[in-house]
């Protein structure tokens, strides 16, 4: 065993944070930036590296949830998720620096729906896309989509271009300002890539997991310090606040979940880089976990701020914003704790108790 | 990071399972009476430490096997697997050794660790007193310094084991014109000496592991300081530092093994003829638990590891600590609340399990208080990891 990052890996997320630092300084009350900031931004992720996915050389998913945390830590509005995790499981997406946005959701269905209404149709011209999609990120800056859908042989994952005709995208309410959402209709949209079948799909799954989580952790982080530095100025009863017991243990537990948040993702990754036969149950154990522990350190972020981050000019709900977006996808805690509680049923073998 | 057994570590494993088929020791059905309990525990400690898997890091010099820390835990984490005890000389292995090793002279270390690994000699510590418990600092044990010894005085709490103990560590106050913490030093006592009187404590499980130590002018030779005087706290502090780190692992191990025994239980007992297990509630209820246990892994391999690679255990052991205490409540009250009814059913055949439930469930609540309350780890880690103000 050996459980420490390696230098390498220790830089890619030093350098990440300082290329944040650098790249992503939007102006106070316009959190989203300008198209300009945006692909600005973007540009400089992909010139850094950030999608050189898998290979002998390429990213594994622990670098991935590296980069991940950073860009939750900066509220980075960028198609990164999306487009990391796709290269990460379809060997075949890896090449080239397309932008893409999943496609998985459905108006009334969940995360892990085996039989997508979107439908894979055969034609005399080749497979097309017929279906309804929602909860696209950031679909106006996208170049590919990565849709869910059944085909003949079960549910698969087929690439369309974003602009191809037949191709409808339409805004839906964001709740992040900084994650806009999008739906999608498909009447009859060329296929241009896969269908991918089974392990990917799985792949898919449990990175996405990896990575919404990795973000959360960063934002959450980032909303742990600047707490602990709020408390450490702001005065009352004479004293800094940052002195009571009462909020300094909230902020120990705070960091508690914050910390081992971010250990669980490292674990889960270096499980799924691993390829073990657990990486999508130690994913699940994950996702879980951080979903609520992300949101509870928001909620003891905003509570030691106390009324200022109530209001909308202060940081502290876009971070909360975010957490609760990564927390919604690929599997909230409900999710991921009945699929790990229907397991150990399953696996359960009654044994007279001596 | 390499979660992946290396060739060495999966060979050091399939060699423990080994002896583990071979020793056939059945930790559920280890003697009531807790001397008959300590003698099969002893043996058992000296056996392992035989087959090398008792301070497979410490150095040969002193019994140790000289390898390197991963290996002890692989060790003990294969040992919790197998449901093996733990073993008894765990205060001298955890807290008192590691102090030795740390701080001692060699003729000390030669003189004290053999006998801790072999279980030969046990241990207990003498920290805690009854008006000096979180605000250890505080402590009024004093050992005034006369000729080439010093007169031991006082009173003792939460002594574990000390009824079979040998050695007992001792902090004490040796200089009463100094801030509290710095007039504290280690003394090395031993249990023989005239003075000392134990009186054993009945827990809420009904055991009486733990003792109230008095010590009424209890001589003690100079050579039995540990370092210097006053390094007393700094001693206490590296070991309780070091105690939360490592225990972690295969206490988690332990956790795992628990948790199985409580799915198989509600997969096998019904309640008006459905399977407890069947009831989603019940699997949610587990799967927190899992989740508790396994993330307490995952963030004490990544602390641990630091400390692997030679960084020494920090003040993130605190973290480690709650997640543990929070784990093994979590679990021990999920299992009550699985079992439900059928903890009153009482049948003959049941009670053995339910008794375990029961103890495993009163036990569990001493989590958040030994080895530094839930509260003293908080303020841990709100003075060393996050540096917030003190006023």
């Amino acid at each position: 065993m050996d459980l420490e990052l390696s230098d390498e890996q220790t830089w890619l997320g030093e350098s990440v944070e300082t290329l944040l630092a650098r790249e992503w300084r939007p102006a106070a009350g316009a959190p989203y930036g300008d198209e300009a900031q945006r692909d600005r931004l973007w540009r400089a992720l992909v010139d850094f590296g950030a999608l050189t996915v898998g290979g002998d050389e390429g990213l594994g998913a622990i670098e991935l949830c590296l980069i991940a945390r950073a860009l939750g830590t900066h509220l980075a509005p960028v198609p990164y998720l999306a487009s990391a995790a796709l290269r990460y499981a379809v060997e075949e997406l890896a090449e080239g620096d397309d932008a893409f946005a999943l496609a998985l959701l459905e108006p009334g269905s969940g995360w892990a729906s085996a039989t997508p209404r979107t439908t894979i149709d055969p034609t005399a011209a080749g497979d097309v896309l017929n279906g309804r999609k929602v909860g696209l990120e950031h679909a106006t800056a996208i170049d590919r989509l990565a849709v869910s859908a059944s085909g003949p042989d079960g549910a698969a994952l087929a690439i369309v271009h974003a602009r191809a005709p037949g191709v409808a995208l339409t805004a839906q309410p964001a709740f992040d300002a900084t994650v806009p959402m999008g739906a999608v209709e498909l009447a009859a949209v060329e296929v241009v890539g896969g269908p991918f079948t089974g392990e990917a799909l799985d792949r898919l799954a449990t990175i996405g997991a990896l990575l919404a989580a990795a973000e959360a952790v960063g934002a959450a982080g980032r909303l742990l310090d600047d707490a602990c530095r709020y408390a450490g100025e702001r005065r009352q009863f004479g004293r800094t606040i940052g002195s009571f017991q009462a909020l300094r243990h909230l902020m120990a537990d705070m960091y508690v979940r914050q910390a081992s948040s971010w250990s669980s993702v490292l674990y889960a990754a270096a499980t799924l880089d691993e390829d073990a036969a657990e990486a999508g149950r130690t994913a699940s154990i994950a996702k879980a976990y951080v979903s609520r522990a992300a949101r509870e350190v928001a909620h003891g972020a905003m509570q030691v701020f106390g009324g200022i981050a109530v209001t909308a000019e202060h940081p502290a709900h876009r971070f909360l914003r975010r957490i609760v977006v990564r927390e919604q996808q690929f599997g909230d805690a409900a999710h991921h704790e009945r699929a790990l509680g229907r397991a150990l049923a399953a696996d359960a073998v009654p044994e007279p108790v001596v | 990071m390499r979660l992946i057994a290396s060739d060495s570590e999966r060979a050091l494993q399939d060699e423990i399972r080994a002896f583990l088929a071979a020793e056939r020791l059945d930790a559920t059905r280890l003697p009531r009476s807790l001397e008959d309990r300590m003698e099969v525990l002893r043996d058992w400690q000296a056996r392992c430490h035989g087959a090398g898997y008792v301070g497979r890091a410490w150095p040969r010099e002193f019994g140790g096997g000289g390898g390197p820390a991963s290996e002890q835990i692989v060790i003990d984490q294969e040992l919790a697997a197998a449901g093996a005890p733990e073993f008894v000389n765990v205060v001298g292995l955890d807290v008192l050794g590691p102090s030795l090793l740390r701080f001692g002279s060699d003729e000390q270390r030669r003189r004290y660790l053999p006998a801790i690994l072999s279980a030969e000699e046990i241990w207990c510590q003498g920290f805690s007193e009854p008006e000096a418990g979180s605000d250890l600092a505080s402590l009024r044990t004093s050992a005034v310094e006369r000729d080439d010894h010093f007169v031991l005085r006082g009173q003792k709490t939460w002594v574990s084991w000390g009824q079979f103990a040998r050695w007992c560590g001792v902090l004490a106050r040796t200089d009463e014109t100094v801030p509290t913490h710095r007039g504290i030093s280690m003394l090395i006592v031993d249990m023989r000496s005239p003075g000392v009187e134990l009186r054993p404590m009945t827990q809420i499980t009904g055991h009486a592991e733990f003792c109230e130590l008095f010590l009424d002018d209890v001589v003690v030779p100079k050579e039995n300081l540990l370092s210097e005087r006053g390094d007393g706290w700094k001693i206490a502090m590296h070991t309780l530092g070091h105690e939360r780190g490592t225990a972690a692992l295969p206490r988690q191990v332990k956790l795992r093994t628990w948790l199985d025994r409580a799915v198989r239980l509600a997969a096998e007992r019904t309640l008006d003829g459905e399977r407890l297990i069947d009831d989603p509630q019940v699997q949610v209820g587990l799967a927190r638990a899992l989740i508790g246990i396994e993330v307490l892994r995952h963030h004490a391999y990544r602390t641990v590891g630091e400390f692997l690679n030679g960084g020494a255990v920090g003040p993130d052991s605190s973290s480690v600590k709650l997640l543990m205490a929070e784990a093994e409540q979590r679990l021990a009250a999920t299992a009550l609340e699985v079992l439900g009814a059928t903890l009153q059913h009482a049948e003959p055949a049941e009670s053995a399990e339910n008794e375990f439930w029961y103890e495993t469930y009163l036990y569990s609540r001493a989590a958040t208080v030994y080895g530094g309350t839930q509260q003293i780890q908080r303020n841990i880690i709100a003075d060393r990891v996050l540096r917030l103000p003190k006023e």
